[in-house]
Formats: structure tokens, sequence, C-alpha cells
């Protein structure tokens, strides 16, 4: 009697498991990060960082002596170019071999470990591969770092980079004639906050203002929102990828789909 | 089997179905393990959401009103606010300067104690000990007084050169303002006369007419009907010409206006420009006085010490001095940056006095930084507590790994329904 409600129990457990969604595959562990704030407290990024920030410092007096004598919102915007560029120049120039040296290190500790791609930690809560304590010391050691001999392995995470999506036209269109909107509600809402007689009186104004904006969203950014997430699922999809990260937090290999959804867009 | 164990295992099939269908087969190949959570949907529920939202609210109100259109301030007012902003950059200044000098102090006692110990240790005592300890105490006491004495210099001749850009900026101004007066004086002179001449040639235009009407007048035998129609006549000329100097004066009006804007427009670029010019003057004198200081304080080298003191004792006494000079450049460079911290937002609010757009400045700036602090604390209070959460239910179901912030997802399985109910499950 034991016997047979024990296999009937078995055969319980196999339905069971016939039942659950999809087929056993192996579970996803070729997953690395990098706590990239550790990485940027050694002292040689930290010595560049400073240099940077004296810099910046010397920037800041200069543009906000030279932004008195413009005259018009163009003349400003160019000038905020300029300096802008300057503060690139010198980050590249300061910090752009450390950073250079640092991705030789992730890469040849990634290649080490067979990792499909290596992700910024804030990203992964849970599970994953830490190697910033490998990386650290490759990058420490006084040797030059090979890069690896091949690319990383095809990875099922992917990534888009989001400033060449909001490159395509009609996203570049509608951020546009949001970031115009917002100017001229800000002016608005800001002169009449300014002449409110009581604090609920402006605490209803930013409500209102707050309203406004997020309604004008809606009507012009979340369209576009929706179609390229739907665009990302289905190249996702084709190229059976499990997630699809933002390409800021992806440090080293992935899947890179930007050129597919930027396609899927403009069609 | 009996009817009984036949339930039994019916009802086990049943639970183990029923178990399949709630929880996820992690392992599935549309999942493999990989799990991810959407934080900010799981952060509209938690309970400290609303203390968030204010404080949203409370940074965006304040932007909003450092965008706001300023009043423009007339030359008095400016002169008043600037005279405020110079107070508290001089203020500043003394207090960096005090600080520092406190500091030099403080190191240069303890680098005379160091070398004292370190003569000790190596058994040093009599003649040689007081010589290197008088010369090392002399070559602290020398680069305190040296450094005290560059940084009163510079805080002297920064004071001396802001004082002159002050004085200039006044100058241009009034200046400026003075030509501006004058030009729209020039102007609305230049069209009251017009108006005069326009009533003088309506008068003189007008002037047969009237006369013959007035001719018509003085005619005692004039029947009513034909005085009154004289009458209405002279009314109609008299009213025609008034209509029209009317007419003028109110285009005149309009034109004094429109000059007075464009006047003050012009103005204030014109100010904009030459006290950014001077400013920038300024910010450059500085900036190569300060690096002429720095490079006179660099160049102190240790001290030099009497021949009767062992090579390595010497080494010893010159690595302290290294040491402290280093600790006290680490420790000031503290003071400075704070100073220039300050510094930095009072140049902001000079720059929003003449007219830059540069956003929150002095007290809303610092309103701002307070609350924009609490909100990244709160907010990551919260999103640790999530992140707790979501490991917490990840082991517990068995995933390999769980992301956030993902962009889209093709596969995997999205925790964030289950965290929204542990984290209301967890505060009801």
């Amino acid at each position: 009697m034991n016997i047979r409600s024990a296999i009937f129990f078995a055969g319980a457990v196999s339905l069971a498991m016939w039942a659950g969604r999809g087929a056993i595959a192996a579970d996803l562990t070729d997953v690395g990060y990098i706590d990239q704030a550790d990485l940027a407290s050694l002292p040689i990024f930290v010595g560049a960082n400073r240099q940077l920030a004296t810099f910046k410092a010397q920037l800041d007096s200069q543009y906000n002596a030279q932004v008195r004598r413009v005259r018009t919102d163009a003349e400003r915007q160019q000038v905020a170019m300029q300096f802008q560029q300057q503060l690139s120049d010198k980050q590249r120039e300061v910090v752009g071999p450390l950073f250079q040296r640092a991705q030789l290190a992730i890469a040849a500790v990634g290649a080490s470990r067979n990792l499909t791609i290596v992700v910024d930690k804030r990203v992964v809560i849970y599970g994953g591969q830490d190697i910033t304590k490998d990386v650290e010391a490759v990058f420490a050691s006084p040797q030059a770092i090979q890069p690896p001999a091949a690319t990383p392995p095809p990875s099922e995470i992917g990534y888009v980079d989001q400033t060449a999506l909001d490159a395509v036209p009609k996203v570049q269109t509608a951020n546009s004639a949001m970031q115009q909107f917002e100017t001229t509600q800000r002016q608005v809402y800001s002169a009449r906050i300014a002449q409110a007689r009581s604090p609920s009186d402006r605490q209803q104004l930013m409500q209102e203002y707050n309203k406004t904006v997020a309604d004008k969203q809606d009507q012009l950014l979340k369209p576009l929102v929706d179609q390229t997430r739907a665009a990302t699922s289905d190249v996702a999809r084709k190229k059976s990828l499990l997630l699809v990260l933002d390409k800021a937090d992806v440090i080293y290999g992935g899947t890179d789909i930007t050129a597919d959804v930027q396609n899927e867009l403009t069609k | 089997m009996s009817k009984m164990s036949l339930r039994s295992s019916l009802l086990s099939v049943a639970i183990l179905l029923a178990a399949a269908g709630c929880a996820p087969n992690v392992h599935s190949s549309a999942i493999r393990g990989t799990g991810y959570v959407r934080v900010d949907e799981v952060v509209k529920h938690h309970p400290l959401y609303a203390q968030l939202s204010q404080l949203d609210d409370a940074i965006a109100a304040i932007n909003l009103r450092s965008a706001g259109p300023q009043v423009p301030l007339g030359a008095a007012q400016l002169a008043s606010r600037t005279g405020e902003l110079n107070r508290e950059l001089q203020a500043a200044q003394t207090r960096a300067n005090a600080i520092l000098a406190q500091k030099q102090r403080d190191y240069a006692q303890r680098e005379t104690q160091a070398v004292q110990a370190a003569l000790a240790a190596a058994g040093i005592r009599g003649s040689g000990a007081t010589a290197a300890q008088q010369m090392s105490g002399a070559s602290a006491q020398q680069a305190a007084q040296a450094a005290q004495a560059a940084n009163a210099d510079y805080m002297a001749y920064q004071q001396n050169v802001i004082a002159q850009n002050n004085s200039a900026s006044s100058s241009i101004e009034r200046q400026l303002q003075a030509q501006a007066a004058q030009k729209y004086r020039a102007k609305a002179e230049q069209l009251q006369q017009n108006e005069t001449d326009l009533s003088l040639r309506l008068t003189q235009q007008d002037a047969a007419s009237r006369l013959a009407i007035k001719m018509r007048l003085s005619n005692l035998a004039l029947d009513p009907t034909a005085r009154k129609d004289a009458q209405n006549q002279l009314a109609a000329i008299d009213s025609k010409e008034s209509s029209q100097v009317a007419a003028a004066r109110n285009a005149d009006a309009a034109t004094l206006r429109a000059y007075r804007a464009e006047l003050d427009r012009q103005t204030g670029d014109a100010i904009r420009s030459q006290v950014g010019a001077i400013a920038a003057q300024t910010q450059g004198k500085l900036a190569e006085r300060r690096n002429e200081v720095g490079s006179q304080l660099r160049s102190l080298g240790p001290p030099s010490m009497p021949a009767n003191v062992p090579p390595d004792v010497q080494a010893r006494i010159a690595q302290i001095h290294r040491q402290y000079i280093g600790q006290f450049q680490a420790d000031a460079a503290k003071t400075v940056s704070d100073y220039n911290a300050t510094k930095s937002d009072l140049d902001r609010q000079f720059a929003a006095l003449h007219g830059a757009d540069v956003g929150a400045t002095g007290a809303a700036a610092k309103e701002l930084d307070a609350l924009q602090k609490r909100r990244n604390d709160l907010y990551g209070e919260i999103t640790e507590q999530v992140k707790r959460d979501a490991t917490r239910i990840a082991k517990e179901q068995g995933f390999s790994i769980v992301f956030v912030d993902v962009w889209s997802a093709a596969g995997g399985y999205d925790l964030t329904n289950e965290l929204i109910k542990d984290v209301e499950g967890q505060h009801e």
C-alpha cells in the first residue's frame, strides 16, 4: 500500500514539474559586476579627480565672468558649449589613460572567468560574480595589460545606447518640444508662484505645474517610450535575449542591439 | 488502495499542481534563474513614499522660484547688494585665513615635537640636538611665517583688486546709467518740441478759416442758425487740431516707452559686458597671484642640519618635515575648498545680480542642497530595504541573479509585484 502511494506521489511530482512553465535550462552564471565607486577610490583615480575638480573650479569662475558679457540665449549656449568642450578635453587628458587601463583590466579578468558581460554593481542586487578586487589587482600591477585574445562570448543580456535612440528624428523632435514646453511653463509658473499669497496657494500652483508637465509628457513622450520599449522587446525576443540594459550600466561584453532598435523605430 | 489513501493521493496531486501554478519555475529556459525588479514602482508603494514626494515637491518649488524673471534692481539697490556680497566674501576670507594660521601653528608645533622625539630616539643630545631642533623649529616657524605672510599678502591683494573691480564697476554703471538718462531726456525733449511744432503748424494752417469764421461771428446781424453753424465750425477746427495733437502725443508716449525699454536693455547689456570684462581681468589677476604664492610656498625646502647630526637622523628629520608639510597641505586643502565653495556661491550671486541665469543662489542654494541630501538619504534608505527584501525573496525562490533598472525584458521573471506586496505587507 505504501509503495503504491509513493509511486503515485512520484507521478504527481513529475506531473507538477511537467506542468511548470518551460523546460529546465542552465541558470545564467556568466554575469560579472564591478563596484565602480570602489575602483574610483583608488588613490590614482582620487588624484586625477582632484586635478579635474580644481580645473573645473577655475573654469566655473571664467564661465561666470564670460557669461555676464553675453547678450542673447544663443550666445550663452555657445559659451556654455565652449566651456563644456574644454572640460571634456581635460577629462580625456587626465582620466582617459586611466580608464583605458581599467578597461583592459576588466577585459582581462572577464576573459579569465569566461564572463559574457560585466555590469555596474548598482544594477545587480542579488547573485552574479563580483570581480572588483580582481580588477583592482590587475589594474595596480606594474606590468602592461594585454588585451584578451578573443571578444567575449555572446551574451543573453543585451543593451541599448539610449543617447543613440534619442537621436532618432521623431524622438529628438518630441524631446525638443517637451523641453520648450517645460521652459515656457517654468517661466509662467515661477512668476505666478512668486506672486502667491500663502504657502497653500504655492502648493496648489506647484501641483498644477507638475500636472501640466506630466500631462504633456504623457501626450508627447509616453507613446514614444512605449514604442521604443516594445521595439526593444521584439528585437530581444528575436535575438533570444533575456533582458536588455542601458549601455551606461554595461562595462564590458553584452549584446548591443541599438542599431536593430533604431531600425525598428525608423520603419 | 483504500478510498482514504486514494483521496489523500489525489489531494497531494492537487496541492502540487496548485504549487506549480503559483511559484515560477525559475530554472525554465524562459527565466534561467534570472529575476528583475522595477525599483521605482516598488518605491511608489513604500510607506515613506509620501515623505519622498514632499521633498521632491519642495526641491521642484525652489528650482521653479529661481527660474522666475527677476525684478530689475536700481543702481542704489545694486550697489547695496554688491556691498553685502563683498562683506560676506571678506568675512569668508578672514575666517579661512584664521583657520589656516591656526593649522600652521599646530602643525609646526607637532613637527617640532616629532623632531625632538626622533633626536631622542637616535640618542642625540646636547648641542647637536639643540641645533637640529632649533633649525627644524626655525624652519617650521619660517615656513609657517612665510605661508602666513603669503596668505596675508594674497588676501590683501585680493581685497585690493576686488575693491578696484567694484569701484570700476560702479563707476561704469553710473556712467552708463547717466548716459542713458541723458539720451532719454534728449528724446523726450525732441518729441515735445515736435508736438509744439505740430500744434503751431495746425494753428497756422487753420488761421485763415478760423479768422473768417470769427469775422462772421462778429457780425451782430447774423441769424441764430448761421451763428450756431459758425460756432460749430470753429469747434470742429479746434477739435480736429486737439485730436491730431493728442494722437501725436499718444504716439510719442508709446515711442518714449519703447525707447526707455530699449535703453534699459542696451544699458543692462553694456553694464554686463563691461562689468564682466572687469571681473574677468580681476579673476585673471587673482589666479596669477595665487599661482605665484603657491610656487613660493612649494619652494620652501626642508631645513639644513648641522654637520654633526648623522645622515640617517638628518634623513629622518627631513622625512618628518615632508610628512608634516604634506599633512598640513592636505588639511589646508579642505579649508581652501570650503572657502572656494563659499566664494563660488558668492560669485554666482554676483552674476545673478547682473542678470546672468545661474539657478538657485545664496540661501535658496543652501536650502536646495540640504533638501537634496535629505531626499537622497531617504531614497537610499527605501531602496536599501527594497534590495534586502528582493534578496530574501530571490534566495527563497532559488534565483541565481536579480537585476534592477532593466530597460526591457524578453525573458527572466519580474519580481516587482511580489516585492510590492511584501513592502505593503510589512507595514500594514
